[in-house]
């Protein structure tokens, strides 16, 4: 064993530049009043909290918010249904119908966004069947836009329980009267709720954080904290206010972690 | 007479081209204890899954309580089943396991606690209603099952191999309570295994399958010492069977030599098996009119030592409790009710 601990340095080190060291610089910052264009001395301060008075930052993580939360309950209301149809399916395809699912999640993700982004202009493609969508720069593209991207996550950790669960134990609930529905109710169901719990923390946190997504689909008009992080970093320079909402969007996700990890108290099915 | 709770009437089933069980017909009575006997891949399981409602018949009818029994689902039939491998909800904990049946039946909840309270006492756990499954042992998963089953106070409970990943002692004691259950209870249990042991111990009724087709029904005692044929023979305990001819009523005629015999009905020098038990055979030294041969081996087994005595190519074994020199010429006897003529068939 103590020669594989050897091994597992380099990860260490790794970690410790990668997401340690730029967590801490971040922290810093959130306290300090650094900008890019009038670099003085370093002094600490709360002079960036004034930012959460700032409209844009409160709408920002409303949107958020919103709509990783609607994406998340949708992904769910579809992915469920498909998780339990693709587990019990007989179908010698099955491996093939799994594959599928995973396929687009292997191809770029902006490309991906940016295929929405086209068909979503007033004059796209569709018009060739007379049909113009319009929706860029609505809520409409920007919910379609995340289900489309985090679909998969959402399906497959579901699949994965519901693939395991032994049929035994469902032939158990009917042979003691449960009937299809209440078998699903009592037992297929919180067997799966890990797997759930997996899907929701797959899609809600990327959801949480996108950044290009709403950039192309929202077409400025739909922010969510990674645009206005990007535009206090990149635009007005202005490092501890980017760091402090970066920092804000770190607590809301562990805070939400946390509350999710409840649910799984086996904590088996995270990654 | 007690009433006939199952009727099976010419059951076929197959699967993928496979048949499994091929026009199979089988009764069981009110309160009785009856054994599904057979090696694997004889139909056994497929035959109580069809009575539980898991599986469906090509042909033939079943009937519970004189009502037809297969366009009922499973959760509606009166019949529970111990699983083979038990499938516990893992979720759920002992207590809720066994009340998993009463809740969804809608019975109050004083009622429930009593009952299942009830059922822990009689597999001997009580106390043990809070835990978790995964801390249970291989044997009290096990009563947790049966509990789970009886609670609901079914007519007739079937058991697929309970006992199959038990060790000797324990199976040994639940092979004894499941039987003084079943009697407590007044219902009808079928048990499917294929340890010839268990299935002597516990049966009210055996039915030896073998290829989806009953071999023989009968009393364990009739099932030992009157087997039907020579699957039966060989696979209910070990046994001798040799090839001969009935030469008339009461005379049989194998291994060189007639013996007397209590079988009639056979046609004249009529091709016959004869089985002879190990136990039932007494070494003597050399003597007339007797089938002789010399101890090959001999093996200490506990009770009794098991011999074997080559006669010209053929092995007999013999269950005897007093030790022989490999090598002695020994004489074979035995009483004229001790051999068994069946009919016939190909080894």
């Amino acid at each position: 064993m103590r020669s594989l601990k050897k091994l597992s340095y380099p990860y260490i080190v790794w970690m410790g530049i990668l997401v340690l060291l730029p967590t801490l610089v971040i922290l810093i910052l959130s306290f300090s009043d650094l900008n890019i264009f009038d670099i003085g001395v370093l002094s600490f301060n709360f002079d960036a909290f004034g930012i959460f008075s700032k409209e844009s930052v409160i709408i920002a993580v409303k949107n958020s918010i919103k709509f990783s939360f609607i994406a998340t309950f949708i992904c769910f209301i579809i992915g469920y249904p498909m998780a339990y149809i693709l587990a019990n399916s007989e179908s010698k395809n099955k491996t093939l119908y799994v594959t599928l699912l995973i396929v687009p999640v292997w191809s770029n993700m902006l490309l991906r966004i940016m295929a929405w982004e086209i068909l979503f202009f007033p004059e796209s493609i569709l018009n060739m069947f007379g049909i113009s969508l319009d929706l860029i720069g609505t809520d409409i593209a920007i919910i379609i836009g995340m289900v489309s991207m985090y679909l998969p996550f959402m399906i497959l950790p579901i699949y994965g329980v519901l693939e395991k669960i032994d049929k035994s134990i469902i032939d158990a609930s009917k042979d003691l009267g449960a009937n299809s529905f209440r078998t699903f109710r009592k037992v297929i169901f919180p067997l799966s709720v890990s797997g759930v719990v997996s899907g929701v923390i797959m899609t809600l946190l990327p959801a949480m954080t996108a950044f290009a997504l709403p950039e192309r689909l929202g077409a400025g008009k739909i922010n969510l904290i990674g645009n206005i992080i990007e535009r206090y970093f990149m635009e007005t320079g202005q490092f501890s206010a980017g760091s402090l909402i970066s920092v804000l969007l770190m607590v809301m996700i562990v805070m939400m972690y946390l509350g999710l990890l409840r649910f799984d108290k086996e904590g088996e099915m995270l990654i | 007479m007690s009433k006939i709770l199952v009727d099976l009437k010419n059951i076929k089933k197959s699967f993928d081209d496979t048949l499994v069980i091929e026009n199979l017909s089988l009764y069981i009575k009110e309160n009785e204890f009856v054994t599904l006997l057979g090696p694997s891949g004889c139909g056994k399981t497929t035959l109580l899954r069809i009575i539980g409602g898991f599986e469906d018949v090509d042909e033939g009818t079943v009937t519970f309580d004189g009502k037809d029994l297969l366009g009922i689902p499973a959760y509606k039939r009166e019949i529970n089943t111990v699983f083979q491998n038990y499938a516990l909800f893992p979720h759920l904990n002992v207590f809720e396991n066994i009340a998993f049946g009463l809740h969804i039946k809608k019975i109050p909840k004083e009622e429930v606690e009593k009952a299942v309270l009830n059922a822990l006492k009689m597999v001997k756990l009580e106390g043990y209603g809070t835990r978790k499954i995964t801390q249970l042992s291989g044997g009290q998963q096990q009563r947790v099952a049966i509990a789970r089953a009886i609670v609901n106070k079914p007519k007739l409970l079937l058991l697929d191999e309970p006992l199959g990943s038990l060790d000797l002692k324990l199976r040994q004691d639940m092979q004894y309570e499941l039987k003084e259950m079943q009697k407590e209870l007044g219902i009808s249990f079928i048990f499917v295994t294929h340890d010839q042991e268990e299935a002597l111990t516990m049966s009210d009724t055996v039915v030896v399958m073998k290829d989806g087709i009953i071999q023989q029904i009968g009393s364990p005692i009739d099932i030992y010492n009157e087997p039907e044929n020579r699957f039966t023979a060989g696979f209910i305990g070990e046994s001798n069977i040799v090839e001969g001819i009935m030469k008339k009523d009461y005379l049989v005629h194998f291994g060189g030599y007639d013996f007397e015999c209590v079988d009639k009905g056979f046609k004249e020098n009529e091709n016959i098996d004869v089985v002879v038990r190990p136990e039932d055979i007494v070494l003597s030294s050399k003597r007339k009119n007797r089938i002789t041969g010399i101890v090959d081996d001999i093996t200490f087994k506990g009770v009794h030592y098991e011999i074997i005595v080559m006669v010209e190519e053929k092995e007999y074994i013999i269950h005897s409790t007093d030790p022989v020199e490999v090598g002695e010429v020994v004489s074979l006897n035995f009483d004229p009710d001790e051999i068994h003529v069946m009919k016939h068939t190909n080894a």
